[in-house]
């Protein structure tokens, strides 16, 4: 027998093949013979197929059940889903977005392990929060902190800050880790966020004020940039993902240094801001753990589109001079000015 | 390799691992059974299955143990059973046992469906 020539009916099919020759012929007998064959075949062929009908059946009705369980199972996934989905949604309340995103999917390191980064850190907190509170019923108290709150979140977010913790009336947030820009986006995207709090701050003062809140929240920024420890602190039981360091601490006293409603940041932050906020140069702080002595800058306001500088000097020559006196503190203007005077009687003198 | 009485086929997803040994008088047949093509696939066995009345040199012991199997396999079967009746009928001593998973109702059912349809085989049914 040829292999490729096999077919599951090939006997019923021979045997029917010779059915018309034999009924032509007509001989008796040898139809009689043919057709014992044929009700042995055909008894033969009822049967398997009684055998495979039962099969089919057996299995059609494993398949029902199966797909039974599997709808059942499905439901209940369902189920476990939109419980998951709601834990999910509790969940990102209490962690860092980024974080929050991250850890459901299943690419944050939970594992006890910081780094140093270069981070931008921002602290915030309000003025004479615990006399506000005392003059305040808890209730409306508890509104309008928690609408504050809200708010500023919504603009942190927003700027892609991390945010680290709010620690009573204080709002502690980074920039640079998880996600960075670079270090100097991180710190532009970092002021752009203080300044859009307190222009929404001072509109909600103003609805506040109208709502009967006599002596709405004011309060105090401080910004600094330098490198921090980032990364899960804690134990194998409970993990804070957080961030510590001098430079942390150095944050968190220009916040305390700052005007209220202002801003007051340190010298690494204001060099990748320059252009984008008008300053006043404060006092420079020491602080226990950070060698240098800090410059501090007082942000006055933002720095207005395409501003003119202050004076400017272009000659044939060669000679361009562009000077914001803005920037200048009173003992580089004097330096400055000595020096164009000693350059200006040297070019009177012919030399 | 295989010879025309002789086989080894590997299992595949959708084929079951076949041997066939005249020498040795053992058949296996094992695994799951959907082919594409039953009859490209079962008609080597079914060929070698029908040269063992004259082939056989031992007793014919055949262990069959199926996880799945489709109605076209099914009939394929039947031709292999037939010819171990074949075998049987030219005087060799035949020993089939059909194996099953112990929760497995419709390979045992299939197994008790075989017997029925073979008096003439020694078909031991067996839960795994």
């Amino acid at each position: 027998m040829d292999d490729s020539l096999f077919d599951l009916y090939d006997r019923e099919k021979l045997l029917l093949a010779e059915g018309p020759a034999i009924l032509e012929r007509g001989i008796e007998s040898e139809i009689r013979a043919f057709a014992e064959r044929l009700f042995e075949r055909f008894a033969r062929v009822v049967r398997e197929n009684e055998d495979l009908t039962r099969h089919s059946d057996r299995q059609e009705q494993r398949l029902v059940k199966l797909n039974q369980n599997l709808k059942t199972q499905t439901h209940e996934l369902d189920i476990r889903k939109t419980e998951l989905e709601n834990l999910s949604k509790q969940l990102a309340k209490y962690l860092p977005p980024q974080i929050h995103e991250a850890l459901f999917a299943g690419n944050h390191d939970t594992r006890i392990a910081t780094r140093r980064k270069k981070l931008t850190v921002f602290f915030s907190d309000i003025k004479g929060f615990t006399q506000t509170s005392e003059n305040l019923q808890p209730e409306a108290l508890t509104e309008y902190l928690n609408e504050y709150f809200s708010e500023m979140t919504q603009i942190a977010l927003a700027h892609g800050a991390t945010i680290d913790k709010y620690m009573g009336d204080a709002m502690m947030v980074f920039f640079g880790d998880p996600e960075t820009r670079g270090v100097r986006e991180d710190a532009r995207a970092c002021v752009e966020m203080a300044l859009s709090m307190l222009e929404r701050l001072a509109e909600l003062q103003q609805r506040w004020r109208n709502d009967g809140f006599e002596n709405p929240f004011e309060i105090r920024i401080g910004i600094n940039t330098g490198y921090c420890n980032v990364g899960n602190f804690g134990s194998d039981q409970r993990l804070s993902y957080t961030i510590i360091g001098g430079e942390v601490n150095l944050a968190q006293r220009l916040e305390s240094n700052a005007d209220v409603g202002g801003i007051l940041m340190s010298y690494e932050t204001w060099v990748h801001v320059q252009d984008l906020v008008d300053v006043e140069p404060r006092g420079a702080i020491s602080m226990k753990g950070i060698a240098r002595n800090v410059m501090t800058y007082g942000v006055t306001g933002r720095k207005k589109p395409h501003q003119q500088p202050s004076y400017a000097l272009r000659h044939p020559a060669g000679i361009s001079i562009e000077l914001d006196t803005a920037v200048l503190d009173a003992d580089t203007k004097v330096k400055l000015a000595d020096q164009l005077s000693e350059l200006a009687d040297r070019l009177r003198a012919g030399h | 390799m295989s010879t025309a009485t002789d086989l080894q086929i590997a299992a595949t997803e959708r084929t079951p691992e076949i041997h066939l040994s005249a020498s040795t008088g053992l058949f296996r047949m094992k695994g799951e059974s959907y082919p594409e093509d039953v009859a490209a696939f079962y008609g080597q066995v079914v060929h070698a299955v029908e040269q063992l009345p004259t082939a056989l040199a031992k007793p014919l012991e055949a262990d069959i143990s199926m996880i799945y199997i489709n109605s076209s396999s099914i009939k394929a079967m039947f031709r292999i059973f037939e010819g171990f009746e074949a075998v049987r009928r030219a005087g060799q001593p035949v020993t089939v046992r059909w194996h099953y998973t112990d929760d497995d109702d419709i390979m045992q059912e299939l197994g008790e469906d075989f017997k029925d349809r073979f008096p003439e085989l020694s078909i031991e049914i067996k839960a795994n």
